[in-house]
């Protein structure tokens, strides 16, 4: 006879031997790691929770210390590869196998763990595609998983940084897995109920409140007058052309210098209310301008942002809050929202080769992708008209019954010609490629594949792939907008100047932009005591970021 | 003839955020300014082109004659945009030269418009010998009965020998943004550790080098607006009220030093510092606006000093 229920013995095999560390659900930090070596079993698929933001620090911690005779061969499932433990544990042999989807700070030495096969490594995912393959064959067997506090019975509130939580729960507690939650204090009731504590199994209280960085936060002061003009021209060229109303912004300077725009430029332009209204988006503070001044409806947030929760508990018309009045985040679902309910993803990146792919990944650094290729691909799902999305799929169309057409989303790629210590961003070749054939990954890990490129802005101009009718096109549209690069440089001029008067490359003066206007006066704001200020004193920054 | 009209840019433009050039245009009397050695005479630091560096036409600092108000100035102003500010060859030649000048031409004052990380590493040598000539020139205009006044608060601080040049000067205004100090963040946290100083906590770089710090301390003797006609006020106000540069002064100076080490030589943050001032409430101080940080500067009085 088949035992249908062999995963659910195993279960409550290790929630016993857990118990015998807890009192009801609550471990003592300093069992934590007695803890994890009572409940995994060698070989375990386990998601250690390493979000865009949120990290179960103190679990990390404690996993590092597990007896690598006990715990071993374990197969990490998780979003994010941030901290150094999150790789010390393929050094000892606890871990053994990796899928992932982010690993921005650890980038060079996982490249490095990798090329001397420390790491197995299963993909390289978009945050859906990892979320995707919990619930089908990466299921973990034990999630360890952070949130701000619990009560006794683990009843979980996440804090504003709910992020992947919900998801990784749902995936490893409905099919027979055991959820350890670290908190920074137990209370007695907490203010909302993010997870439900029959979903959580054991709550360990972490010595220290968990690990979180100001990732999305953009300093005005270091924006540059290049950067305000190709703000300029994306405003004017794009937001305004297509009518964007709908859209998920990179976290570059580039996007926030159109965010700062917005109340300024775009006032001028007379957009308001006619662009850029609903986000897929974490609570950037260089939004504050924007939102104060009556530009943005609404934003639903994968994350949130260190030094954010003051203003947003104040505008909860615009942000999505629970009754305890703090952001209620959700990275799977903001991922589901900017693939399908946005009309346009606008962000930069390192790379772009002549056909229009593009990556993040340079011959040192596996940074992974996060959810770029998820919001800047075309979902062929899609099956809602929007001016926007019409207007584009009606410029690519080619061939074809005109009534059959469908839209296109706007992916836009905003980058200057030359980025970090003037190495330029036009290549032959885009180093992923290289990366890939060294240390045999059968996918180049390119962050948005050409076909789905639809704009490319730099201080140039802007070159609408869209209208491309050829190769030819292509090529030379991207060449015309690379500036001095070798890329560049290697235009033909004629063909480029065709382009031109075909409307596939536009210059500022095309758009009617003098490039001295972009000036650092047009900044809604032009530090960061200036979002304070906008703020009414509500956001809050980081003392990294503060200059007073 | 220049009249007291405020240009149209003065009381918007950020100092912060304006070049040395678009500073001295809105700091003195509309079209009263006059440079030496304009980026025209292309007077650049020969040992840039060594390292591969590029070179600005005016090594990073204007200087030139205006007047502030109708009183003839001599002026200096540091690019913080171009290396940071920093002292060369030429950069500090310039300054020198302009600083002995003063001491024949008896301006009512000399403004310097400093913004600057210290000596450029690429020509140390020079640049070191300059701030020396630069200290000791300026105690000769001193001593020739003109006030030497320093505005601090571009984008580069005043670090390095630009801060033992502020040292030098008759009176220094500085805004919030402004910082002072010799080593800067970096250079401590690399010698001492991050435990001893965290570059990277800026609230504790400006709480220990910040404007509002130098000012509570007595360690500039006015603190502006981010503006340029709030600079022009308060370079207006301090050369009316000069110390005199005398044995007195020095010796007063010297005790003050010494008292501080005393009173605050084992405090670990500014706050400390304000509370033993005697700031009420010493957490809410780089919070406070303009009006309400000049109040809090009046109530513990010791901030006006000659003896800075």
């Amino acid at each position: 006879m088949a035992d249908w229920r062999g995963e659910r013995k195993a279960r409550d095999a290790r929630l016993e031997a857990g118990r015998a560390l807890a009192r009801g659900k609550v471990v003592p930090s300093g069992e934590a790691t007695a803890l994890l070596e009572a409940i995994l079993r060698p070989g375990d698929r386990v998601c250690l929770e390493g979000d865009n933001q949120k990290q179960a620090d103190c679990l990390a911690r404690a996993l590092c210390r597990c007896d690598p005779e006990r715990v071993h061969g374990l197969h990490m499932v998780q979003s994010g590869i941030v901290l150094p433990e999150h790789l010390d544990v393929f050094e000892t042999g606890i871990a053994e196998r990796l899928d992932y989807s982010y690993s921005g700070p650890q980038g060079a030495r996982v490249a490095r763990m990798l090329y001397g096969g420390q790491i197995k490594l299963g993909a390289v995912h978009t945050y859906l595609e990892l979320f995707a393959r919990y619930f089908i064959d990466l299921t973990p067997h034990v999630a360890l998983i952070a949130g701000v506090c619990a009560d006794r019975e683990g009843n979980l509130y996440t804090g504003p940084n709910t992020e992947d939580t919900p998801t990784i729960v749902e995936a490893t507690h409905f099919k027979n897995g055991v959820v350890v939650a670290q908190v920074n204090e137990i209370v007695d009731r907490v203010p909302r109920v993010d997870i439900p504590g029959d979903r959580v199994d054991f709550v360990v209280e972490a010595d220290t409140p968990f690990f979180v960085e100001p990732l999305f936060t953009r300093d005005p002061a270091l924006m540059t007058e290049t950067q305000i003009l190709i703000a300029m021209m994306a405003i004017k060229g794009i937001y305004a052309e297509y009518g964007v109303r709908r859209l998920n912004h990179g976290i570059g300077f580039g996007t926030a210098a159109i965010e700062l725009l917005l109340p300024t430029y775009g006032e001028k332009l007379g957009l308001k209310g006619e662009i850029a209204t609903h986000f897929a988006l974490n609570p950037h503070p260089t939004l504050i301008p924007a939102i104060e001044s009556g530009w943005v409806k609404q934003v639903h947030c994968f994350g949130s942002e260190v030094g954010m929760d003051r203003y947003i508990r104040e505008r909860p018309d615009v942000f999505f809050t629970g009754a305890d009045g703090s952001l209620r985040s959700n990275r799977a679902l903001c991922q589901t929202a900017g693939l399908y309910a946005c009309d346009m993803f606008i962000g930069a990146t390192l790379q772009i080769d002549l056909m229009g792919h593009s990556s993040t990944v340079t011959q040192s650094r596996v940074a992974g992708f996060g959810g770029a290729p998820n919001m800047g691909s075309d979902p062929h799902g899609r099956r809602h008209p929007s001016d926007a999305w019409m207007k584009a799929g009606r410029e690519a169309q080619i061939t074809g019954d005109p009534a059959l057409m469908r839209g296109r989303k706007l992916v836009v790629q905003l980058v200057e010609t030359f980025g970090d210590k003037l190495v330029p961003t036009f290549v032959e070749r885009l180093d992923a490629m290289e990366l890939a054939s060294k240390i045999g990954l059968e996918l180049a890990p390119v962050m948005i594949y050409a076909d789905d490129v639809t704009h490319i802005v730099t201080e140039e101009g802007i070159a609408n792939l869209l209208l491309c009718r050829d190769a030819d096109d292509r090529e030379q549209a991207i060449r015309g907008v690379a500036g001095y690069t070798e890329i560049g440089r290697g235009r033909d001029r004629a063909k480029v100047e065709e382009l031109r008067a075909r409307g596939i490359i536009r210059r500022p003066e095309d758009l009617g932009i003098e490039p001295l206007d972009a000036d650092r006066s047009l900044l809604a704001a032009r530090s960061i005591k200036d979002l304070v200020h906008w703020s009414g004193g509500l956001y809050e920054p980081p003392a990294k970021f503060r200059n007073w | 003839m220049a009249g007291p009209s405020a240009g149209p840019d003065r009381d918007r433009l950020s100092w912060y955020e304006a070049s040395a050039r678009q500073r001295l245009d809105a700091l003195l009397d509309p079209g009263s300014f006059t440079e030496a050695l304009g980026p025209e005479e292309r007077r650049m630091s020969p040992h840039l082109p060594l390292f591969d560096l590029p070179r600005a036409f005016d090594d990073g600092i204007v200087v030139g004659t205006g007047t502030l108000d109708g009183r003839p100035v001599y002026v200096a102003a540091q690019e913080g945009r171009f290396m940071g500010g920093a002292f060369g060859e030429v950069h500090g030649g310039k300054l020198v030269g302009l600083l002995r000048a003063a001491v024949e031409g008896r301006p009512a004052a000399v403004l310097l418009l400093l913004d600057t990380g210290g000596v450029r590493l690429q020509e140390a040598n020079a640049g070191e010998t300059a701030i020396a000539e630069a200290m000791r020139a300026i105690t000769e205009v001193r001593a020739a009965g003109v006030p030497v006044v320093g505005l601090i608060g571009g984008r580069a601080g005043c670090f390095g020998g630009g801060g033992l040049i502020a040292g030098t000067c008759s009176r220094l205004a500085v805004s919030e943004g402004g910082r002072i100090s010799v080593s800067g963040p970096e250079v401590i946290e690399t010698n001492k550790g991050a435990e001893e100083f965290d570059s990277k906590d800026r609230a504790l770089v400006w709480r220990t080098m910040g404007g509002k710090h130098r000012r509570l301390i007595g360690g500039a003797d006015a603190f502006c607006d981010d503006t340029i006609a709030s600079f022009r006020a308060a370079a207006l106000s301090l050369i009316a009220d000069a110390p005199a540069f005398d044995l007195d002064t020095l010796m007063a100076e010297q005790a003050r030093l010494r008292e501080r080490i005393e009173r605050f030589g084992e405090c670990r943050d500014g706050t400390e510092i304000w509370a033993r001032l005697g700031v009420n409430d010493p957490d809410a101080v780089p919070s406070l606006d303009t009006r309400a940080f000049d109040e809090t500067v009046a109530r513990i009085g010791e901030a006006a000093h000659d003896a800075r």
